[in-house]
């Protein structure tokens, strides 16, 4: 650390950096990552909580392999089937971008539950992360809605029928469900417009709320910090007996640290 | 203290805690996170290929591998004969909607049920406000937790596994009940069989474990043994409330007495599946 | 914007009347066009919006004065100042309506013709169209009871979209005209393809080729009509007879234009009492699947989207 750099070395470190500075002093990333990186968590956060993590994988999956889909893909009833099979069958490489759009659909609802499933096992929704919850359910609403457009897309026998039972149940709300019916269909029967509207939500409209809705997810995860599993002996927020003060054993487990380098043990 | 001033008691004390005795984020949780991610993907990536490399090996495409077919049948709105499911997510919701059988229920299937399943989880935290978050000392949210867990996997799975008594899915099964019943020698009941299925009788009828119970309809498993006569069975087809006064079968006189005959003989020789 | 003098502690206002004026229009194009009702709606919304504020501004000064206003010093100088006669408004105060008010415009002008754009097809009737299906004697040389599972485009210029199934039954004649029982194959319930109980010919298939396009009929002896989704059960008059429909199955209206059946509007049934050429059938506007059009329920659904 101490050993001295050659002026030459410290110009091009000096250049190496300059955009990294211009940035920050434009926008102060820095500190920003900084804190999102180094912030801490609790010590003893499991495998479980990696659900999250993989929920948004899953959903990054569909958003990447959708928009190439969206370059191949018609939606128009007299071509939208054609060229889900040109996908499939002619594109370099084709098969595997569908196919990882059409599983990691699966994916992304099995994880969805599974990451609430979580949740609700932990308690974490309890205060103050209520509205981290409420967002939560949003999302599996939404994403369950983005499942339902997608379903059409392909144009197919099940794709087909499917959608019309949906609608047919959407229509069966009282009063105003005929109408929704009917803007859901563009019409009075399914048609072009159906496939249209459907591939509009199912692109744009959808995702954008998805989008939308992570981010102000994420910004609650991190500014309200992540649950210690409640049974741990050593949770964040636990309670003590009497006035606190750190066991013998803590302390030597746990130094306070300056961020960015971990004492040891921390990691078991 | 309030349960308020408690909860953001609680709150300070674990920001106090994770800031005095947390792993930073970056590596420690993310490395976990990172290789559940390259998990997800991976399986994604691997069920895509099992999905296209054991469908096409058959050739054609449509012919399912594994995780099925590579592309249905294209949609055809005046299809008579295709049999409508939903993506697996939505079984329970399907299979909801078959539990709500009577016509003035529908709409607790359809708009009800959801919308208050909704309501539900959006109002959880308002509705469990207690401090406590150790799994065994919530005893009331664990049970309605896994309960709904049961409901949701029951369904889905009835959902998955539903047949319906339509021509097109019940024809398949005649070469069984041939020869659960012993009467593969005979083409007239064999042919009586095959229109058994075709004319939706297990809307109503169970016929050796298919078929739904409905309208109080008796099993036809053992029909034959009841000693009846195919004279009877004939006229009961053609029109069931002159035979049994009140019986809510509809009459089967349309089908004509070529066929009817066929029925009557396959009902006589059931009977009863060994 | 009247914000001097209070009567009864009722500050002066000329909201309510250019709300009153909007409503009236609202209610005006109920009757007379949707376009009205859409702007005068958004009018209302505008107004309210602004009536509101105005009452809160004038009843709670302090909530925005101590915030907004800092070029006046103390939060109880404001109203004088307002009170009194001339220009009445400061410039915060035109500034900061002025910004809620272009952004209303912007919203509104942004969002009316969007979501107009995309409601507007659900209000929007599809016009008359007819489908001839072929000669009549193609339903009527067949032995009594049998359904021709009749497939035709309800609209040719959409083409295979708007392929329908229907089945057609000749019930002989009726005041020495031919009748017809057309049911649609779409289920009550909610809305699956609907199979006929009983052997279906495929062997008697006609194809041909009217100036509707193609029309394919395969011959039928159904005792009724089975749904393949969740358990729905019809008899041979389309009456519900088990599961979960609401109603009997939809029905088309016909008409016979030289000697060719055509293919008329649908409509939808409750129950129908009688059979064939002698049946009593009231007539429902076309409701979607799973709608009650005869039941207590109908008052669930009592407008329709017209067809």
């Amino acid at each position: 650390m101490a050993t001295r750099k050659s002026p030459r070395q410290q110009q091009v470190e000096a250049a190496l950096l300059y955009p990294v500075d211009w940035l920050d002093e434009r926008t102060g990333i820095r500190a920003g990552l900084q804190y999102f990186l180094f912030r801490n968590v609790p010590r003893d956060t499991n495998w479980m909580q990696t659900l999250g993590a993989a929920t948004l994988t899953a959903f990054l999956v569909q958003a990447v392999t959708g928009v190439i889909l969206a370059m191949y893909y018609k939606p128009d009833p007299n071509s939208a089937y054609e060229s889900i099979k040109h996908i499939t069958n002619d594109v370099t490489l084709g098969w595997l971008v569908r196919g990882m759009h059409r599983w990691g659909a699966s994916c992304f609802i099995i994880l969805m539950f599974l990451h609430m499933g979580r949740v609700f096992l932990f308690g974490a929704y309890k205060y103050p992360r209520e509205l981290t919850w409420i967002i939560g359910v949003m999302l599996l609403a939404l994403g369950m809605i983005e499942g339902f457009t997608g379903y059409l897309l392909p144009w197919d026998e099940t794709a087909y029928w499917a959608t019309v039972v949906g609608i047919n149940i959407q229509a069966n709300g009282p009063f105003v469900g005929p109408f929704i019916g009917s803007i859901l269909k563009g019409g009075a029967e399914i048609g072009p417009e159906t496939l249209a509207r459907f591939y509009s939500l199912h692109m744009l409209a959808i995702p954008g709320g998805l989008m939308a809705l992570i981010g102000i997810h994420l910004f609650l995860v991190v500014r309200l910090g992540i649950t210690s599993p409640p049974w741990s002996p050593v949770a964040a927020g636990r309670e003590r007996d009497g006035e606190e003060a750190p066991t013998a054993d803590r302390v030597g487990l746990v130094e306070p640290t300056p961020r960015g380098s971990a004492s040891q043990g921390v990691e078991k | 203290m309030s349960s308020l001033e408690k909860n953001r008691a609680d709150h300070k004390r674990y920001k106090e805690d994770v800031k005095r005795e947390g792993k930073p984020f970056f590596p420690y949780a993310l490395f976990h996170d990172s290789f559940m991610q390259v998990v997800v993907v991976a399986v994604i990536i691997g069920l895509a290929t099992i999905w296209k490399w054991t469908a096409e090996d058959v050739g054609g495409g449509t012919n399912p591998g594994l995780l099925g077919s590579l592309y249905e049948e294209k949609a055809d709105p005046g299809s008579t004969s295709f049999v409508p499911r939903p993506d697996w997510y939505y079984y329970f919701l399907f299979y909801l909607l078959r539990i709500f059988k009577w016509p003035d229920s529908v709409i607790l299937g359809t708009v009800g049920i959801p919308t208050i399943l909704l309501m539900l989880l959006l109002a959880l935290p308002f509705i469990d406000r207690r401090r406590e978050r150790h799994p065994l000392r919530r005893p009331v949210a664990m049970i309605a937790g896994i309960l709904v867990i049961v409901a949701m996997g029951t369904l889905t799975w009835k959902g998955a596994t539903a047949k319906e008594a339509v021509a097109s899915e019940s024809a398949s099964a005649v070469p069984t009940w041939a020869a659960k019943q012993g009467f593969a020698n005979d083409p007239v009941a064999m042919a009586g069989a095959t229109l058994f299925a075709q004319s939706g009788c297990l809307t109503c009828h169970v016929y050796t474990g298919s078929g739904g119970a409905n309208l109080g309809a008796p099993e036809l498993t053992a029909e034959g043994s009841k000693g009846l006569g195919i004279d009877w069975q004939i006229k009961h087809l053609e029109c069931p409330s002159c035979v049994t006064p009140g019986s809510p079968m509809p009459a089967f006189k349309a089908l004509g007495a070529d066929n009817l005959k066929k029925l009557a003989t396959f009902l006589e020789a059931s009977k009863g599946a060994k | 914007m009247q914000h001097s003098g209070r009567d009864n502690g009722i500050a002066r206002s000329l909201w309510p009347f250019g709300f009153a004026l909007a409503a009236a229009a609202f209610l005006v194009g109920l009757v007379l066009s949707w376009w009205l009702v859409a702007i005068a709606g958004g009018v209302c919304v505008l107004i309210g919006a602004g009536w509101i504020a105005d009452s809160i501004r004038s009843k709670h000064p302090h909530l925005l004065e101590e915030t907004v206003e800092h070029q006046v010093e103390a939060p109880k100088a404001a109203a004088p100042v307002r009170a009194a006669a001339g220009p009445a408004m400061s410039r915060s105060r035109f500034l900061e309506a002025g910004t809620l008010g272009l952004g209303a415009v912007m919203g509104g002008a942004l969002t009316v013709p969007a979501v107009g754009f995309m409601v507007a097809p659900a209000f929007q009737s599809q016009g008359k169209h007819d489908a001839n299906v072929g000669p009549l004697d193609n339903f009527t040389g067949v032995p009594e009871g049998t359904f021709m599972v009749t497939t035709f485009l309800l609209r040719k210029d959409q083409g295979d979209v708007s392929r329908r199934t229907v089945y057609v039954r000749y019930n002989g004649e009726l005041q020495s005209q031919p009748s017809f029982t057309i049911i649609s194959n779409r289920c009550a319930h909610l809305g699956c393809p609907v199979q006929p109980s009983g052997p279906i010919d495929d062997a008697k298939k006609v194809e041909l080729t009217t100036d509707n396009g193609p029309v394919s009929l395969t011959p039928s002896q159904p005792a009724g009509f089975g749904c393949p989704c969740h358990g729905g059960a019809y008899d041979a008059e389309g009456n519900r007879t088990a599961g979960p429909p609401v109603r009997g199955l939809d029905r088309f209206e016909y008409s016979i234009i030289d000697g060719e059946l055509h293919i008329g509007k649908a409509y939808s049934v409750g129950t129908v009492a009688g059979t064939g050429a002698d049946a009593r059938i009231k007539k429902f506007d076309l409701a979607a699947p799973g709608q009650h059009v005869d039941d207590w329920e109908w008052w669930l659904y009592p407008v329709q989207p017209p067809h």
